[in-house]
């Protein structure tokens, strides 16, 4: 198994290198230049060129993506053309909430949506059922921004329960921390609770027609037992990857969920970087996510075997 | 008990078992009450106001840094690091002393040297430093309060050129900081002026925080905008950035925020019911709207067609775009020069006036040989101010019967295509939409673009050498009688040329907390005597 992850995150690497030379490229060709926001409308053309040859934007193609991943070798992933500041200490200064709000949705889709699918397997063409596939319709079909401002409306403006942005790091405490997520990850949440939820309803219905699931029933095992020990173990599979898979999507999800409640995160910084071409911090961000989304894969796969001891590598 | 304690038990609760202790720590009121929290107009992206002159960074600038003078609201140039300055008969050498006391916030004292390496290189940078560059002969240190500068010829305009407040300003930095490549981003953020920056609580997109500076001495005068006593009674200001303009009124109304500076027309109504909130014209001197037309390439390098568009425009179109339906939000703007100010004229502004003569326009426009072409009309679709100018243009050309080539995309695009003087058919463009803050439209100095000498002039690059000749007649005016007077002449010169389409004056809203007070009108937020109580 280790030597299966080694050679996971090896062949990661040149993964990683064709999505950052694919990125470069697109920076590269698309329409605005950096040294001309910086320049300012004042500027002659001749400022805008001293400030383009300053930051090294007038060389070569090969030589500036060569320079980028020679600094990458060297753990330096430059520095931004707007802040002055390591991209590094960028990222490391927006990861936390981040990570913070795709933890909490992650474990708020687990726990709500898992159950929800559960039930409505189990009470298959109930109205519980319809209930709650009509409640996975609806998460599914509303863009997060509208959740997020009905959300904010209600909880924050109208109740005044929960603040309406803004993040606090853990290490101000749990409450001060969680109060600025909830809503964020109830937002960003839904469409994945929707489809959590479905895929779980409809693996657990197959399931729940296998042999061994009616010999359970026959030896007169509980309900409860039925469902969470043996069913839900054999469903885990294809909810575990949707689940991984999720993952990731919440990292486009974040992007507009950020936004929306004012949380410094990477989806903010992703946004604001790519609308100011400051190339740095847009291909610092896109290693990052592509490693992420590299990692989050292989951990799927390494939970199969856990859940499924049929499965080995 | 209310809902978020009986929710800040329960949360509580389960984070003793992870975190192993609730550590919620509760502000008291008199901290709460000497932080003020702003949302500003946009992301402090970087913090050199020199390297980087958008509006944004200048105004946090005017905490951090302070000037030798600072602009008043009745316009005029007053001392402010400058304790005294002498000028020669001929005009040409200038020398001030500096203020005793003054200190960085290092602890170092302000010295001569330090103003020295400023002013150069802040004069590579700027335009009227440039000018001043130019003429000059000599800036130097003559002991550690007493600096001197010796021009060619006199050039009038010095004071007002080291009090303006349009970026970028003539800040005082550190000799050290201060010798940093103009092209280059300073990375040391020591000023003398009444606000730190924490630099260590800085995360660009999201927040930045100033601390007071116990050492500054402010000057005794009653403040009037960059000039006069800078009394800070806050200790502590966050900028807290917020791009989603929904999520800024929200914060505000719900309290966790004290001041927005730019609340977007359409949810100035419902902050205008909550009774906890003051709404108010925040910049008295406004913007005004503009789109302008390539003088490089047909059919606008035909001033009949500029003419044309000019005649057929109906600026309440524009504004009502911009701002909506609140008619006290902008007036017409038969001219360039902001309204109210001295130097506004509506010399030659008939073309902009009265009903709209359609048929008119259409007789010019093919008299200029327009036939049909494509007219690429350059739009920013995620700026709120362009966009809706962009979309009242496009109906504007069709119904004069020209083809639009109508380019939607992001300011980031359009600031580097504008710079473009290819053909529009290979890169270029026929025109773009933007504004410019009122603050700079007050007469030519700052006015970059009212500027039509060609080349050298501002995207567009007007050829009008009437207006040229009373920028100069402007700048070597000896009084204000002969400033109104070379600024007319301008305001018909430019108006005959087209050098820009205005689209009109308008103004915006700021919102703020009834427990915040203090809050003036002014072309920047000034945070000098704004106080805050619990």
């Amino acid at each position: 198994m280790l030597s299966y992850i080694l050679r996971r995150i090896v062949a990661t690497l040149p993964v990683m290198a064709i999505v950052a030379l694919f990125v470069f490229s697109l920076l590269y060709i698309a329409p605005g230049d950096p040294a001309v926001v910086i320049a300012g409308d004042q500027a002659s053309p001749e400022d805008v060129e001293r400030i383009r040859q300053s930051l090294g934007l007038d060389r070569p193609f090969l030589i500036q993506f060569g320079s980028w991943v020679w600094r990458i070798l060297h753990g330096d992933l430059g520095t931004s053309i707007f802040t002055n500041l390591p991209v590094s200490v960028m990222i490391g200064q927006r990861l936390g909430p981040t990570l913070s709000l795709m933890m909490v949705t992650l474990l708020l889709t687990i726990v709500v949506a898992v159950p929800l699918g559960v039930v409505a397997a189990w009470k298959a063409g109930s109205l519980i059922d319809r209930a709650i596939m009509a409640f996975a319709v609806f998460g599914f079909s509303l863009p997060v921004f509208v959740v997020g401002y009905v959300l904010a409306y209600i909880f924050a403006l109208e109740l005044e329960w929960l603040p309406v942005q803004g993040y606090t790091p853990l290490t101000q405490g749990f409450w001060p921390w969680l109060e600025n997520l909830i809503l964020p990850a109830i937002a960003l949440g839904c469409v994945y609770i929707a489809l959590v939820a479905r895929i779980t309803r409809a693996t657990m219905l197959e399931v729940l027609q296998q042999d061994y699931i009616r010999t359970a029933r026959a030896k007169g095992l509980g309900q409860g037992g039925i469902l969470f020990i043996h069913a839900l173990k054999n469903a885990a599979v294809p909810i575990v990857t949707v689940i991984g898979i999720g993952i990731a999507l919440l990292i486009g999800g974040a992007v507009v969920t950020e936004s929306v409640f004012a949380i410094p995160g990477l989806g903010r910084l992703t946004i604001d970087a790519i609308l100011r071409r400051d190339y740095p911090v847009i291909q610092g961000i896109v290693l990052l996510f592509s490693f992420v989304y590299v990692l989050v894969n292989l951990m799927i796969d390494v939970t199969y075997t856990l859940v499924d001891p049929r499965i080995r590598y | 008990m209310d809902r978020r304690t009986v929710l800040k038990g329960l949360a509580g609760a389960g984070g003793l078992a992870l975190t192993g202790g609730l550590s919620a720590p509760a502000i008291a009121q008199g901290a709460a009450a000497r932080t003020l929290r702003f949302v500003p107009q946009a992301n402090l992206a970087n913090f050199d106001p020199i390297w980087g002159t958008q509006y944004v960074v200048r105004n946090a600038a005017a905490m951090v840094w302070d000037t030798l003078y600072g602009i008043d609201s009745s316009l005029r140039p007053q001392r402010q690091m400058v304790e005294s300055e002498e000028v020669t008969d001929d005009g040409t050498t200038w020398t001030f002393k500096l203020r005793s006391g003054l200190k960085f916030h290092d602890g170092e004292p302000v010295l001569s040297k330090d103003v020295v390496a400023s002013l150069t290189r802040w004069s590579a940078r700027d335009p009227m430093g440039l000018m001043i560059k130019a003429l000059q002969q000599e800036l130097t240190a003559v002991d550690d309060r007493t600096f001197k500068w010796v021009l060619k010829q006199p050039f009038p305009k010095l004071l007002y050129a080291l009090a303006k407040n349009n970026s970028p300003c003539a800040f005082i930095m550190p000799e050290r900081i201060a010798q940093t490549d103009p092209f280059k981003q300073i990375g040391d953020y020591v000023g003398s002026g009444p606000m730190k920056f924490a630099k260590g609580e800085w995360v660009p997109g999201a927040k930045a925080v100033f601390e007071k500076f116990a050492d500054y001495s402010p000057r005794q005068e009653k403040s009037s905008w960059l000039a006069g006593g800078k009394q800070m009674l806050i200790d502590r200001i966050e900028w807290i950035v917020m791009p989603d303009p929904a999520t800024a009124a929200a914060a505000l109304q719900n309290g966790e925020v004290d001041w927005w500076e730019n609340p977007i027309a359409d949810l100035v109504p419902v902050m205008k019911k909550n009774k906890n909130i003051n709404v108010d014209i925040g910049d008295p001197l406004g913007n005004v709207g503009s789109f302008r037309m390539n003088f490089l390439y047909p059919p606008f390098n035909d001033v009949r067609a500029r003419r044309a568009v000019l005649m057929a425009l109906s600026q309440e179109d524009y504004m009502r775009a911009i701002v909506g339906d609140d008619t006290a939000l902008w007036k017409p703007l038969p001219g360039y020069f902001t309204p109210d100010t001295p130097l506004y004229s509506e010399a030659g502004g008939e073309i902009l006036k009265g009903k709209r003569d359609f048929d008119a326009a259409k007789k010019l426009l093919a008299e200029s040989g327009y036939a049909g072409q494509p007219v690429t009309c350059l739009v920013a679709q995620d700026q709120p101010i362009t966009k809706a100018q962009g979309d009242v243009t496009a109906d504007l050309l069709k119904k004069l019967g020209m083809n639009v080539d109508f380019v939607a995309t992001d300011w980031g695009t359009v600031g580097s295509r504008r710079a473009a003087k290819t053909p529009p058919g290979q890169g270029g463009w026929n025109m773009f939409h933007t504004w410019h803050a009122g603050a700079d439209c007050i007469n030519p100095a700052p006015y970059t673009a009212i500027r039509a000498n060609g080349d050298k002039a501002w995207f567009g690059w007007p050829n009008s050498p009437g207006t040229e000749k009373e920028v100069t007649a402007w700048f070597e005016a000896k009084n204000l009688d002969e400033e109104k007077a070379a600024a007319g002449r301008l305001n018909k010169a430019a108006l005959e040329d087209v050098v820009y389409a205005p689209t009109g004056f308008f103004l915006s809203y700021t919102a703020w907390r009834k427990n915040v007070s203090g809050v003036g009108k002014g072309p920047l937020p000034f945070f000098w005597g704004v106080s805050k109580s619990a």
